[in-house]
C-alpha cells in the first residue's frame, strides 16, 4: 500500500472515531426518552395515556435505581425503560410498599427495552426498580416513562 | 403432512424462543424496600386525571358539577400565580371529563395569560392553542394530551431559569385542586374503594418537605398549606386501615378552603 493510500486510510479510521465518540459524547437522558417512547408507542393504541414527564439519569452495568410512585387502584399501568446504548440491557420492575413484587407477568425485557405492567391492588407508593443489566459503556443514560388507563 | 407438522414444530419452538428472549432473569419475588442501597428518585406528581381515571371506574360522576372556568383575580406574586396555574390545569382536566367545550377553551386562555405572567408565556402558546383547537373539535384525548403537555412545558421553561421552586407550586396547586374534586365527589357517594384514592402519604410527605425548603414565600397562601398538610396528614396516613367516611368530609374541607384561598386575593 502507498503512502498516501496508508494516510488516507488512517484519517478515515481516526474521523470514525472521532464522530462515534462524539455520538456517544453527545448521547443523552433526552435520547434515552425518544427509545422508552418507543416502547410505549404499541400500549397508546391500546388506549394508554403517556405522561409527558418522565425519570433518567445514567447508571454503570449492575448499577439499580428506585424510583417511588404513587398509583391507583383502578388505573392500570405500564412503565417502560430505554436507553439509546444498543448493546445494552436494561430491566425494569416493580414492587409494593412491603416490598412484594407487584408486576404482572406480560412485563418484558428486550435488550435496550424494558416494561413493566401493574395493575395496583391497592391505592399508595410503589417503587420501580430500574437496572442496566450490562452495557459496552462506562455509564449508560436511561429513562423510564409511564402511562396508564 | 409430516412437513407442515415438522413447519408446526419450527414455528412453535421460534414463538417459544422469541417470548423467552423477551424475559430478562426472573426478578426477586420479595425485596427489602428499608435496605436499598440505591437513591430513591423524587415522585412524579401524578395528573388529575390519573385519579379521575381511577374515580370514573367507580361509578358515574356528574362531572359537571365541579366544571369551573370564572377568570378569578390576576396576581403580581409570582408563587401565587405558579399555584394557580397548577389549579387552572386541573379544572381544564375536570372540563374534558365534563366534555364542556366552552370552559376548556376559557380555561386554554387563562392558562396561557397566567403563564405570560410568570415569564413562560413563549412555550406555553402553541399548547393553549392546541387546547383550544381540540376543544373545537370536541377531540378530548387531544385536550388531555395538550394539557399534560402544558404542566410539562411550564415546569420545564421554569427549570430551567432555575425556579424549580415555582414548578413545584404548580404540581402543588394541581393536586389540591384534585385532591378537592376526589373528595367532593367520595363525600357525595361513599365508598372504601373511592376513599382509599385518598391513600397518598408519600406524595404528601413530599409536598411538606418541597414547602419547608421555601422559606423565601413567605406568603399567607404558603402558611396555611403548610398548617392544611399537617392536619390532612393522619386523615390519610392510615397504612392498611380503610379512611373513614368522616376523614374524607374533613379533607374536603380542608382543601376547598385552600383552593378558595388560591383563587382570591388576600
Amino acid at each position: 500500500m502507498n503512502r498516501f493510500a496508508k494516510v488516507v486510510l488512517r484519517s478515515g479510521a481516526l474521523l470514525a472515531a472521532v464522530i462515534v465518540m462524539q455520538r456517544a459524547a453527545c448521547a443523552s437522558v433526552d435520547d434515552a426518552q425518544s427509545f422508552a417512547l418507543q416502547a410505549a408507542e404499541p400500549y397508546v393504541k391500546q388506549g394508554f395515556q403517556v405522561r409527558e414527564d418522565y425519570w433518567g439519569g445514567d447508571l454503570a452495568s449492575g448499577e439499580k435505581k428506585a424510583v417511588r410512585q404513587q398509583l391507583f387502584k383502578g388505573n392500570e399501568y405500564w412503565f417502560w425503560l430505554g436507553t439509546e446504548v444498543d448493546r445494552a440491557k436494561v430491566s425494569v420492575h416493580i414492587y409494593d410498599s412491603d416490598g412484594k413484587l407487584a408486576e404482572e407477568p406480560d412485563s418484558w425485557e428486550k435488550g435496550h427495552f424494558a416494561a413493566a405492567h401493574v395493575i395496583p391492588k391497592t391505592t399508595g407508593s410503589y417503587f420501580i426498580i430500574v437496572s442496566v443489566e450490562q452495557s459496552p459503556e462506562e455509564r449508560t443514560h436511561w429513562a423510564l416513562v409511564y402511562g396508564f388507563r | 403432512m409430516i412437513l407442515f407438522t415438522r413447519h408446526l414444530t419450527l414455528i412453535v419452538a421460534g414463538a417459544c424462543g422469541l417470548a423467552l428472549s423477551a424475559h430478562g432473569a426472573q426478578a426477586p419475588q420479595h425485596i427489602n424496600i428499608n435496605q436499598l442501597s440505591t437513591t430513591v428518585e423524587d415522585v412524579v406528581v401524578p395528573l388529575p386525571n390519573e385519579i379521575f381515571g381511577a374515580l370514573n371506574k367507580l361509578g358515574a360522576v356528574n362531572w359537571k358539577e365541579h366544571v369551573r372556568s370564572d377568570k378569578g383575580p390576576n396576581f403580581t406574586e409570582r408563587p401565587r400565580i405558579a399555584l394557580l396555574l397548577g389549579t387552572v390545569i386541573a379544572d381544564g382536566f375536570i372540563a374534558v371529563q365534563a366534555e364542556d367545550a366552552s370552559a376548556v377553551k376559557d380555561i386554554g386562555q387563562r392558562v396561557m395569560a397566567l403563564a405570560k405572567g410568570i415569564g413562560v408565556g413563549n412555550s406555553i402558546t402553541p399548547h393553549a392553542k392546541a387546547i383550544i383547537e381540540a376543544a373545537d373539535k370536541r377531540n378530548w384525548e387531544n385536550v388531555r394530551l395538550e394539557l399534560d403537555r402544558t404542566q410539562n412545558s411550564v415546569q420545564q421553561a421554569m427549570n430551567e431559569v432555575h425556579d424549580e421552586k415555582l414548578s413545584q407550586l404548580v404540581s402543588l396547586g394541581g393536586w389540591l385542586r384534585g385532591t378537592e374534586v376526589l373528595t367532593s365527589v367520595v363525600k357525595q357517594h361513599f365508598s372504601a374503594d373511592g376513599a382509599e384514592l385518598l391513600h397518598q402519604p408519600d406524595l404528601l410527605s413530599y409536598f411538606q418537605t418541597r414547602l419547608k425548603a421555601m422559606p423565601e414565600f413567605n406568603l399567607p397562601i404558603i402558611h396555611q398549606i403548610q398548617d392544611a398538610l399537617v392536619e390532612v396528614k393522619p386523615l390519610i396516613d392510615v397504612g392498611s386501615a380503610r379512611i373513614p367516611a368522616e376523614s374524607v368530609k374533613k379533607v374536603n374541607e380542608i382543601t376547598t378552603r385552600l383552593g378558595a384561598g388560591i383563587v382570591t386575593r388576600d
